[in-house]
């Protein structure tokens, strides 16, 4: 089979669990609800493996094709077809997404047993895999879109599961409104790309793209960017991450850390020639990825539930992601992405562990010296805490401080300011995550632990346990797929499909290494500082931290209240008036006419019906009769 | 013409039925069956229509032709035969009507008789308004589809009934009869009623008499004051019927008559009338929004989806044409499914109003997964058929200015809004109060109305270019001149993005 072939089943092998599930409906025992949802994500996970093989035995230039089923949706001379795109940025990211899917999907066996519509569940999740390789391999950009929409309605589905909670009904509807915001304007810049090059096929519209004049090139760039920071959760688009941790923790591990929130950078990174011809929206890419990181990062030191701060450290670290692909160091911005589908579900999945066995407890407040009574996920939280903060030998040190050097490279004013961003990040990192390992992990047990903790159920079953570990070791040793000054497998990999815009130095790698592990240390420092050695006092909360910075009232006072205040003040002055000023009129004028409908009784009625359709075939008859 | 006997077949069989039931003494449940029979086979003819229809054909493309000559001096014949698209919004009506035939098969209307034989004209009027080809065959029609719902919705109604059909009476009827007095000053002026052999008419005053009808029974903003109490008071099935495939003949002859008979009148008021569907789209999606009861919702969503199917038929360009075409499918059966599950839910719960329904998926997983499905193909998740409809739409009318796209774009997130809020006032959260534990799950005869809905819905979804692909394609790119399927020859400017500036006749 050609790596085609395999990508198709890699595709579609999801989406038939999915189907399968919501068919069997009762029929299917929970257990097996969850076995085919994981079987289907492997399955996939397994062609996507031999499809990767198939393609490295091809030469560089030969790697990239594109197989079209059917023509998907057509107009004149648009043809769009239901097409995947085979080449190393989109096996990269089927490889990942598939892998990283499969083990999480797995876990869930564990985590969600016992729930009562475990298998509404597994067919959601698998309905989100599938997804998600549809955004990835889809052939054009309506495909890519397409995707992009059905991984925010999974996203939907997923966050509010637990439907009876109104705090996660309306996180879900959050999510999938302010994702819409995003779907508008990544349409509008296909509609603007359609007009102006009649195609949404990357190749053909790519190259046309040269053609167009700077101000339509930086409008398509906007709109793609603007659904790209409402899918990663950059600011000004974020606040609904946080409030989707209202999903079961392995959604939040699969969803809204490994995969989909990364889909922005992917966007980036795939139409990379068009960001291009936009650079200032290239560099606006970058700045928002900047700041975002920080900005995360602060909320992140205040917070108190575990999965939000992890929530926030996902924001900041994909701020890193925009970072790289904003600068142009496509491959570190993707190798980023790798490594972090690695560590953050790690840390995500060693939370539910903790969640698990204090009976769906999340506030860090209320937990304390865990190590002792969990001391494998302690092993495992610690390691994707470390690779978190980027010290080596662990993957977050390989993937996150080449960014930080692209910005050293970039140079100019603008080079240094995302630079001291970044490195200002680091810093923060190893603040906020080990604050996070200190106060869970470390120091006082709190009285609730006692109270709650299952020393029989203990860390869970093997189901749970042995999908960590596997995440463990890959958070450990992905970094060394790329060594500065040694090797760099991501790099040439994805070189045929995204060159990258910039070449980093080992001067400005080793620069960017030395300072960023320097910060994380001093960061780990201080928090141990506070929290364990307890020699400072914990900071005072900063209101604008608490508040993140006042986002959310913003929106509800900008968007929300004059979108209702508009719809009643709609009716009030026109509705009502249109409908009831018609009814006092008729009423007025023709009550005759209505008397005449009140005598209409039922037995009359079939009377008309029937002079009307007699009079009607009478009709048709004598004429079709003497033609 | 070959295969004419198609078309009058697809006239002629419901109304046989209709009579049938209204003269032969049936049970109730008798009744209900032959006429869910009688549509059911309908829906075959149809598949044989469609398949004898050759897409091929670029010229002369009304096909299933049928005519016989009424009044030689007036130029009056019984002409019908079927476009390229027309013969989709035939295949809607067939499945629909017999969706909401089996839906009053299954809750049991009263007065049988006279409610199937009412339904079986209603289908005859709307396949005859579709197949017309002669102007006052279409008028006959577009009026044998009207009174069976004056009937309809004034006997069967709810409580406000009466009001309600006075209104959709009046509306209506100034429609119709604006829509007749152009027809007859067209067919004398020209001295034939012929659709396909009369030439265009470049009269502005004849073009706006057949608007007045189609903006009416659309609705199109601000012509909508029958919409609200209609929709709230016809039975279900009914409500489903006037909104999701009464709506598309006023979108049909929006299509076939104002814009390919009236080339130049329809250029002089192209931009008023995408103007008003562009209000329309954004007023119906807030008062979807606030809208206290689900058909409210699905109410008002209809008058955005009309507008947004106006903003493709007056885009006059292939992408707007193929795009208000699918969507009109699409809207056809989402509206008519979603005021079913209504109907279904008010059964269950005695009301449709949210403040006292909540919590309806716990336990009921069929009724919470064909919810589910139809809302989110309604509000146009990516990659669903909606979706394809409003992106095709919003793709032609962006070349007649941006800033329409735009107004689209507000609407698609708008739709999230509405739909979202409608999905969990009814399935999540906290049980209603007019929720009891009893409230049963869809049931097996209740999912057999809906599942083929969803399940067209999906396949469409999976391939929209079936219907994209069969209604309007381009022939020939030269000279700027190019060959619809439907035989109309269009002149286009192709300096920045092609662009129909013109519709001439071949």
């Amino acid at each position: 089979m050609t790596e085609i072939t395999t990508s198709w089943i890699c595709l579609f092998a999801p989406l038939a669990g999915a189907a399968l599930i919501t068919l069997g409906g009762n029929q299917l025992s929970r257990r097996a609800a969850g076995v085919i949802s994981t079987g289907s994500v492997f399955v996939a996970f397994a062609a996507a493996v031999v499809a990767f093989s198939t393609m490295l035995t091809r030469a560089p230039s030969d790697r990239s094709h594109v197989s079209t089923a059917w023509t998907w949706l057509s107009a004149g001379n648009i043809h769009f077809g239901l097409s995947v795109i085979v080449d190393p940025l989109s096996m990269f990211m089927m490889l990942v997404v598939s892998g990283v899917g499969g083990l999480i999907v797995a876990y869930s066996i564990g985590y969600m047993h016992g729930d009562d519509e475990e298998r509404r569940y597994f067919a959601y999740m698998a309905l989100f895999v599938f997804s998600m390789l549809m955004l990835v391999q889809g052939g054009n950009l309506i495909l890519l879109l397409a995707g992009w929409g059905l991984v925010g309605l999974s996203s939907y589905l997923l966050i509010g599961f637990w439907h009876e909670r109104p705090s996660a009904v309306a996180a879900a509807k959050k999510a999938f409104v302010m994702n819409a915001i995003g779907d508008a304007t990544f349409a509008l810049a296909l509609f603007l790309l359609i007009a102006k090059t009649g195609t949404l096929d990357y190749g053909l519209a790519f190259s046309k793209a040269h053609g167009l004049s700077q101000t339509v090139t930086i409008l398509i760039a906007l709109g793609l960017l603007g659904g790209a920071v409402a899918k990663s959760a950059q600011l000004p688009l974020h606040t609904w991450l946080p409030d989707a941790m209202e999903g079961p923790t392995p959604v939040s591990a699969l969803i809204h850390a490994a995969t989909m929130v990364t889909a922005g950078v992917y966007l980036i990174a795939r139409t990379a020639p068009i960001f291009q011809l936009a650079s200032s929206v290239q560099d606006t890419a970058a700045a928002l990825g900047a700041v975002t990181l920080v900005v995360a990062g602060l909320i992140a030191l205040v917070q108190t539930d575990i999965k939000r701060v992890i929530a926030y450290s996902t924001m900041s670290q994909i701020g890193y992601m925009f970072l790289g692909v904003g600068l142009g160091a496509y491959a570190s911005g993707m190798f980023h992405l790798m490594t972090h589908a690695f560590f953050k579900a790690l840390l995500f999945l060693a939370a539910g562990v903790v969640i698990h066995a204090l009976a769906g407890e999340q506030d860090i407040r209320r937990m304390g010296g865990l190590r002792a009574l969990m001391p494998k996920t302690y092993v495992f939280f610690l390691v994707g805490a470390l690779s978190l903060v980027g010290l080596p030998p662990f993957s977050g040190f390989f993937s996150k401080d080449p960014i930080i050097a692209a910005a050293i490279a970039r140079g100019g004013a603008f080079g240094y300011v995302m630079f001291a961003l970044a490195i200002a990040g680091t810093l923060l990192t190893g603040l906020y995550t080990f604050r996070l390992v200190f106060r869970v992990f470390h120091g006082q047990r709190d009285t609730f632990v006692d109270e709650t903790f299952d020393t029989h159920h203990g860390e869970g079953p093997l189901v749970m346990l042995v999908p960590v570990g596997v995440l463990a070791v890959g958070a450990t040793l992905a970094g060394w797929l790329q060594v500065p000054g040694g090797w760099a497998g991501v790099s040439n990999w994805l070189k045929p499909a995204v060159p990258p815009l910039i070449e980093t130095t080992n001067t400005q790698e080793a620069v960017a290494s030395i300072v960023s592990v320097a910060l994380g240390l001093v960061g780990l420092g201080v928090a141990w500082w506070i929290y364990v050695a307890r020699r400072l006092p914990a900071p005072a909360a900063v209101p604008a931290f608490e508040k993140k910075f006042w986002f959310d009232e913003l929106y509800d006072a900008v968007f929300y209240k004059p979108a209702v205040a508009s719809a009643k003040l709609l009716y009030a002055l026109v509705e009502g008036p249109l409908v009831g000023g018609t009814i006092a009129g008729i009423a007025e004028t023709v009550r005759g006419l209505g008397s005449g409908t009140r005598r209409l009784q039922t037995g009359l009625v079939r009377t008309y019906v029937l002079a009307l359709a007699a009079s009607l075939a009478v009709l048709f008859v004598v004429f079709i009769a003497v033609r | 013409m070959a295969n004419g006997w198609l078309t009058d077949t697809l006239i002629l069989l419901p109304l046989g039925g209709a009579i049938f039931i209204a003269i032969a003494p049936l049970p109730r449940l008798a009744a209900g069956l032959v006429a869910l029979a009688v549509s059911l086979v309908e829906i075959a003819f149809w598949g044989g229509a469609l398949s004898a229809f050759d897409y091929r054909a670029g010229a002369g493309s009304v096909q299933l032709q049928d005519t016989t000559t009424w009044f030689g001096d007036l130029g009056i014949s019984y002409h019908v035969g079927f476009t390229g698209f027309a013969i989709w919004l035939v295949g809607l009506s067939a499945v629909g009507m017999t969706a909401a035939i089996a839906y009053a098969v299954w809750v049991g209307r009263e007065h049988a008789r006279a409610y199937f034989a009412s339904m079986l004209l209603l289908t005859t009027g709307l396949v005859g308004v579709f197949a017309a080809q002669d102007y006052l065959v279409f008028y006959v029609f577009w009026e044998a589809m009207l009174i069976p719902l004056y009937v309809l919705v004034g006997v069967w109604g709810g409580p406000g009934r009466l009001r309600a059909t006075l209104m959709f009476f009046i509306y209506t009827m100034a429609g119709s009869l604006l829509m007749l007095a152009s027809i007859i000053v067209l067919g004398v002026s020209q001295g034939s009623f012929d659709m396909v052999t009369a030439g265009y008419s470049g009269s502005n005053w004849i073009f706006l008499g057949f608007i007045a009808a189609f903006v009416v029974k659309a609705p199109i903003f601000p012509f909508h004051g029958w919409l609200p109490d209609t929709y709230r008071e016809a039975p279900a099935e009914v409500a489903g019927v006037l909104s999701g495939l009464v709506s598309k003949a006023a979108a049909y002859g929006f299509l076939y008559i104002a814009v390919l008979h009236f080339p130049d009148p329809a250029r002089n008021f192209r931009t008023p009338i995408i103007v008003l569907a562009a209000i329309g789209l954004i007023y119906g999606s807030l008062l979807a929004f606030r809208a206290p009861y689900i058909r409210g919702v699905v109410a008002y969503s209809s008058l955005a989806q009309m507008g947004l199917i106006t903003f493709g038929l007056f885009a006059t360009n292939l992408a707007g044409f193929n795009g208000a075409v699918l969507q009109m499918v699409n809207h056809g059966l989402i509206s008519l499914g979603m005021f079913m599950l209504a109907g279904l839910v008010e059964l269950r719960a005695g009301t449709g109003r949210f403040d006292r329904l909540g919590g309806m998926a716990k336990g009921r997983p069929v009724l919470a997964t064909v919810l589910m499905t139809l809302g989110i193909i309604a509000l146009a998740v990516p990659g669903s058929s909606n979706f394809a409809g409003e992106f095709l739409i919003l793709t032609g009318v962006f070349k007649s200015g941006w800033g329409w796209s735009v107004v689209g774009a507000i609407a698609i997130v708008l739709a999230a809004m509405y739909m979202l809020r409608l999905i969990s006032a009814v399935l999540h959260q906290s049980r209603g109060s007019a929720v009891s534990d009893s409230a049963r799950d869809l049931r097996l005869g209740e999912l057999a109305l809906l599942a083929p809905i969803v399940v067209i819905l999906i396949f469409f979804s999976a391939w929209p270019a079936a219907i994209t692909d069969h209604t309007f394609q381009q022939r020939s790119s030269t000279n700027g001149l190019s060959t619809l399927s439907d035989g109309h020859v269009v002149q286009r400017s192709c300096g920045t993005g092609c662009q129909i500036v013109e519709l001439v006749r071949p």
